[in-house]
């Protein structure tokens, strides 16, 4: 019996402290829920031990007795025992305790899971106010990549490089293929104040330098050509203060605009992010494109 | 002693029955009363979209995705708003699942486009490194239901009243117009796929199920 | 006949269902252990093209064990029980040994359907009630049968008081009768329109309503398949392989009453923060955690029927495999209610803590119990000793530790993933992508497999051992009162 209460107490520590040791990561103290949780699970891997090891000594150490009730099925019979008192308690106790959760912990009248939920927002919002109100570039930088790796690495790669052409490639502004293909094709949808950029920009070799000069990150001398652009990007190319987008960096307006409206090319198509991501959060994205940016 | 039930065996199953019967009279009966009605916005599936939820019932997607967001601030930052009754309005079988071993797809139409679902339902491994849901190629292959599709369209609208056809809601009449409408919507979710073989079968005039599906879950939202 | 003379039971039918119990017990559960290797290594998920994929399986796995292994157990249990605590022999009755038959062929050729249509793809995607319109038209055909038979033998009994294993079966034949009917309320497509497949229903229900009777199916379908006729079970073979007499008839009754009563109020607890109205939610709740006591006032009663008898549960492997039994089905009697409070099943749903205290309960219960009671009556029907007791004490143990790995791999496993879908950062971005809550489960997954597959090893050793004391056992020339004999 000692052995066995033993190796009842050596699963309970195991199981629990296996559980906290693996959840530990994404355990959060003040959340009630987990605690909850886990006060649950610890509550029904004791008590089931040692109700059983309770029975387990009786089977072991007591002798069966009673008054046999005069039926007998196949050679069973039953002891007209009274039930036992423990039992009888507890199942009151239990009616008890669901009189009190109906009418007290979760009172059918009152009670709703959506206003629980709009105070679990509530509550959120203004535990986070602090990190969101005045950030640090730092902050930004991290926030960006959490929100990132959550939202957008199903489709970018957690490395943010496209995952072999699926999608763009967010360490690089924008390869050559693209820029040809906006010059050919045009591009439409961001919703700049210049509206829909018209196909056929330019042709042959102009296109060509173009692409090569904006994929190069706008380096150097711009080609003649770069002239048809300049007219909406900008002589820099930074889109002449979000008139149009910048073909430099990602900034937080191009960030807005295509979290907004989402955006569609020959690579494929994005999805709107619209009402999903705060401001705080749009500009966390921008900082993380930008420190991730590659060859610089 | 209380034998005395125990050996009228056949009134002992009345009462029985009885017992087991209450909480069903008491708990299901009065939600029926009420029929859940749509909210505003919320619409019957068109015969395309209904043919691709036959195959995402068919490989019993609803193993391991849920379709049915619960009021948490985790979960609405991941998957959108919970969800409302009326916005089920229209699912017969409902798909909310028991089972989160992939995410919730309740509104994936949101956050994920059809190219991306062309990627992943092909190989998934290839998009999501790690992940458990197996590849689906036979789906770029295997034809689609319409008339299927169909004939529930019309058993829902005849037997339950949904109202197809009505202002607003999708066309359904007779069976060739529902293809004809069903190969139009597939025309356009095959121009933003890339695998050619799907493009040709839509081009002939047939719906491989990859995009019957896809147009489903781009309609979850 | 005489009453006195000796009753010739009839077990022609018992054999029949034995024989399904032990098929489709190796069927499902070979796919259960597929699906588990499936999910710890994906390749395997597509070694055969659409007809092997996980979600293609899943359903095949839990209609086999279920309505396969489970079923078949509880009806080769119910010709036998029935037969002897009623004391009549269904050789008396002609046209109950036909119905008998006919509810065995259906039954058989019903689940034949279902393996294959399952496999095709043919599902209504409703959890335990995937089966197309047809095969629910032969489900109610056979099903109807079996309760025939059940209130004709009843009718015929010698025995003026029914046991308690009679009222259990009993409950189970009148609640599934209705809960399945109610559930499967479906419109055949091609009937009302002309066109499509003619496998194809429509839902009577739409959303929410049929979540509800979904689940109120569901909650109940795991009840009085999984459980009451368990209990029918252990309530015969607990005393009757041990010579003990029940220790309260008193708290048989009230537990039995206490659990019918209960039960069908509980199915609230799959609907958790669902979108079904807030009271019946917290009426599942709170429902749940009060079915405890008449769960384990059942348990109880079966522990303290062994009082004084430490010496049976030390020598017979077949009194372990009930004790083990009765264990497991009071943790997750307890289990399952602890998920039922809300802020608990707010981490515990749609994680792997549910298919964790699932598997507590089909694998240490109902397993347990229908192996269990297999073999106390193989000696019986096949009137040979058990072919070997160390090769039955080896699978209790392999089956033992099989349990205890596939238990606690998805307890922690569930627990883990809830807390992880939940967690924030220190910005108030989730903290994981949901595809690090997959991969991190990995281990789990593999350890959880590891331990399926030694129940499936253990349970081709009860196969063997069965098939060896039908065909070479030593032939007994009386029954055995009570300890079922056994070849070491
Ligand atoms: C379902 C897939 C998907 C998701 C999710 C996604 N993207 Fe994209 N994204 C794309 C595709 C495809 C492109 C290329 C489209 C194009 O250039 O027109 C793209 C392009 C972009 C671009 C470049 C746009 C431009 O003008 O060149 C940015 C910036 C971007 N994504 C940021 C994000 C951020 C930040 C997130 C997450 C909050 C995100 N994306 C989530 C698919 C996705
Ligand atoms: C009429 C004004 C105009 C001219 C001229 C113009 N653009 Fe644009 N460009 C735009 C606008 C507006 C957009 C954003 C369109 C949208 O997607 O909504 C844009 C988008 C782009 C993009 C895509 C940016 C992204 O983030 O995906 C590239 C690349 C681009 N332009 C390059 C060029 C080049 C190279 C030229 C010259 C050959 C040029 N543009 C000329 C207005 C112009
Ligand atoms: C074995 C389990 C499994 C099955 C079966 C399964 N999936 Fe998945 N699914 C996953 C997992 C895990 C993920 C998350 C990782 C990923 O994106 O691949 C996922 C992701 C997805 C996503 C992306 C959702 C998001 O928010 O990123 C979609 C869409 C999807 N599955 C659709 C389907 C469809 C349609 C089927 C059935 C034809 C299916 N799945 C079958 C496990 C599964
Ligand atoms: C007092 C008794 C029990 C209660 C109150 C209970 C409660 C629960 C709860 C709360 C869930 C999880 C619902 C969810 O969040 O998804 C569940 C699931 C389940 N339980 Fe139990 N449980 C009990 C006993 C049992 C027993 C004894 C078995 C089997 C032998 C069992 C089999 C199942 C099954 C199969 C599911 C999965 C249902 C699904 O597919 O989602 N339960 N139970
Ligand atoms: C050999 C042992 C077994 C193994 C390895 C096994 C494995 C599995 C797996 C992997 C799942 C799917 C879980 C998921 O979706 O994440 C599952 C589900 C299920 N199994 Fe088993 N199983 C076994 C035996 C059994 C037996 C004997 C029964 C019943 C008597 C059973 C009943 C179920 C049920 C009801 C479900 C559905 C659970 C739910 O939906 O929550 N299993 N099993
Ligand atoms: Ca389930
Ligand atoms: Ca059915
Ligand atoms: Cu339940």
């Amino acid at each position: 019996m000692k052995s066995m209460v033993i190796g009842g107490i050596i699963l309970i520590v195991a199981l629990m402290a296996g559980t906290y040791f693996v959840a530990g990561d994404a355990f959060q103290s003040d959340d009630y829920i987990n605690s909850l949780t886990m006060l649950g699970a610890l509550a029904i891997i004791v008590i089931t031990v040692f109700t059983v090891l309770k029975y387990v000594n009786q089977i072991k150490n007591d002798t069966a007795s009673g008054e046999l009730a005069d039926e007998n099925w196949d050679g069973i019979g039953e002891y007209t025992n009274p039930i036992p008192s423990g039992w009888g308690l507890i199942f009151i106790g239990s009616i008890i305790w669901m009189l009190w959760y109906f009418f007290v912990g979760y009172p059918t009248n009152q009670f709703s899971q959506i206003g629980q939920y709009n105070e679990e927002v509530l509550e959120n919002n203004a535990k986070f106010k602090a990190a969101w109100e005045n950030p640090t570039d730092e902050t930004l930088v991290a926030m960006g990549e959490s929100v990132f790796l959550v939202q957008c690495a199903p489709c970018h790669g957690v490395d943010a490089e496209g995952i072999a052409g699926k999608a763009q490639d967010l360490t690089h502004r924008m390869s050559k293929e693209q820029v040809l293909d906006v010059i050919k094709n045009g591009s439409q949808g961001l919703g700049y104040p210049m509206g829909a950029m018209p196909p056929m920009m330019a042709q042959g070799a102009d296109a060509e330098a173009i692409a090569t000069y904006v994929a190069g990150g706008l380096k150097g001398e711009a080609p003649a050509s770069f002239a048809a652009c300049s007219s909406c990007h900008g002589a820099d190319g930074k889109g002449m203060n979000g008139m149009a987008p910048n073909l430099v960096d990602y900034d937080n307006t191009l960030m807005s605009k295509v979290l907004e409206n989402g955006k569609k090319s020959s690579i494929g198509e994005m999805p709107s992010f619209k009402g999903r991501l705060n401001e705080t959060q749009e500009k966390a994205l921008t900082s993380f494109l930008n420190s991730i940016k590659a060859g610089e | 002693m209380f034998h005395w039930l125990e050996q009228k065996p056949f009134f002992f199953a009345v009462v029985l029955f009885l017992t087991i019967a209450f909480a069903g009279i008491i708990e299901v009966i009065p939600d029926f009363a009420k029929q859940s009605q749509p909210t505003v916005g919320t619409k019957p599936y068109t015969t395309l979209e209904l043919a691709g939820r036959h195959v995402y019932i068919k490989d019993s997607c609803n193993a391991c995705h849920s379709q049915l967001i619960r009021p948490f601030k985790s979960e609405t930052d991941r998957y959108g708003m919970y969800s409302l009754s009326g916005e089920y309005a229209y699912d017969r079988p409902f798909l909310w699942g028991s089972k989160r071993t992939g995410p919730d797809l309740m509104r994936v139409g949101n956050y994920r486009t059809t190219d991306w679902h062309e990627n992943h339902m092909m190989n998934p491994a290839s998009v999501v490194p790690g992940t458990v849901m197996p590849a689906y190629p036979h789906m770029f292959t295997n034809i689609a239901d319409i008339e299927t599709a169909y004939a529930e369209a019309y058993t829902v609208k005849a037997v339950f009243g949904v109202p197809y056809d009505a202002e607003g809601m999708p066309k359904l009449g007779t069976l060739e117009e529902a293809q004809a409408d069903a190969m139009a919507q597939a025309k356009l979710i095959a121009a933003d796929m890339k695998n050619q073989s799907v493009k040709d079968a839509v081009a002939n005039g047939q719906v491989p199920e990859i995009v019957a599906l896809i147009a489903y879950l781009n309609s979850l939202k | 006949m005489q009453s006195n003379a000796q009753l010739e039971y009839d077990y022609s039918i018992v054999k029949a269902f034995t024989f399904t119990t032990i098929l489709f017990g190796i069927i499902g559960m070979l796919v259960g252990v597929i699906l588990a290797f499936q999910l710890a290594f994906p390749e395997l998920s597509n070694l055969a093209g659409e007809y092997g994929t996980f979600g293609r399986l899943r359903p095949l796995h839990t209609n086999g064990v279920a309505f396969g292994f489970t079923l078949s157990g509880i009806f080769a249990t119910w010709y036998y029980v029935g037969q002897r605590v009623l004391k009549m022999s269904l050789n008396e009755s002609k046209f109950l040994m036909t119905v008998a038959k006919l509810h065995f062929a259906l039954y058989f050729i019903t689940i034949l359907l279902a393996v294959v249509t399952l496999i095709l793809g043919i599902t209504t995607s409703k959890e335990y009630a995937e089966l197309e319109w047809p095969l629910d038209l032969l489900v109610v055909v056979w099903w109807v049968l079996w309760g025939v038979a059940m209130f004709g033998m009843i009718g015929m009994r010698r025995e003026r008081t029914i046991y308690v294993s009679i009222w259990y079966f009993m409950s189970s034949f009148l609640a599934v009768a209705m809960l399945y009917l109610f559930n499967n309320m479906e419109v055949p497509t091609a009937l009302v329109s002309g066109y499509g497949s003619v496998m194809h229903s429509v839902s009577m229900y739409a959303g929410t309503n049929d979540a509800l009777v979904q689940w109120w199916y569901g909650h109940n379908a795991v009840a009085f398949v999984f459980t009451t006729p368990i209990i029918g079970m252990i309530y015969y073979f607990l005393p009757k392989e041990s010579g003990q007499n029940v220790f309260s008839y008193k708290l048989s009754v009230l537990a039995f009453w206490g659990l019918m009563f209960v039960y069908l109020w509980a199915g609230g607890h799959h609907l958790i923060y669902s979108t079904v109205p807030d009271w019946m939610q917290t009426m599942g709740s709170v429902m749940s955690v009060v079915l405890i006591l008449p769960s384990w006032g059942s348990a109880i009663n079966m522990l303290l029927t062994m009082k004084g008898e430490w010496q049976q549960l030390q020598t017979s492997p077949l009194i372990k495999f009930m004790i083990l039994a009765s264990t497991f089905y009071m943790l997750s009697t307890i289990e399952g209610p602890i998920q039922a409070i809300k802020s608990v099943n707010a981490i515990a749903h749609f994680t792997d803590w549910i298919p964790g205290h699932v598997h507590d309960g089909v694998l240490g219960w109902v397993g347990f119990m229908t192996m269990a009671a297999l073999f106390h009556m193989a000696p019986r029907i096949f009137k040979r000793e058990i072919y070997s007791k160390s090769l039955m004490e080896t699978q209790f143990w392999i089956q033992t530790v099989a349990i205890v790995l596939y238990f606690t791999s998805m307890w922690i496993a569930g627990i883990t993933q809830g807390m992880m879908w939940r967690a924030y950062d220190e910005y108030g971005s989730l903290l994981y992508s949901f595809i690090d809550t997959v991969t991190v489960l990995q281990p789990y997954y593999t350890i959880r497999a590891v331990g399926g597959l030694l129940y499936l090893v253990g349970f081709f050793m009860f196969a063997y051992n069965i098939y060896k004391t039908a065909t070479s056992g030593r032939v007994l020339d009386k029954e055995p009162v009570n300890a079922s004999p056994m070849a070491s």
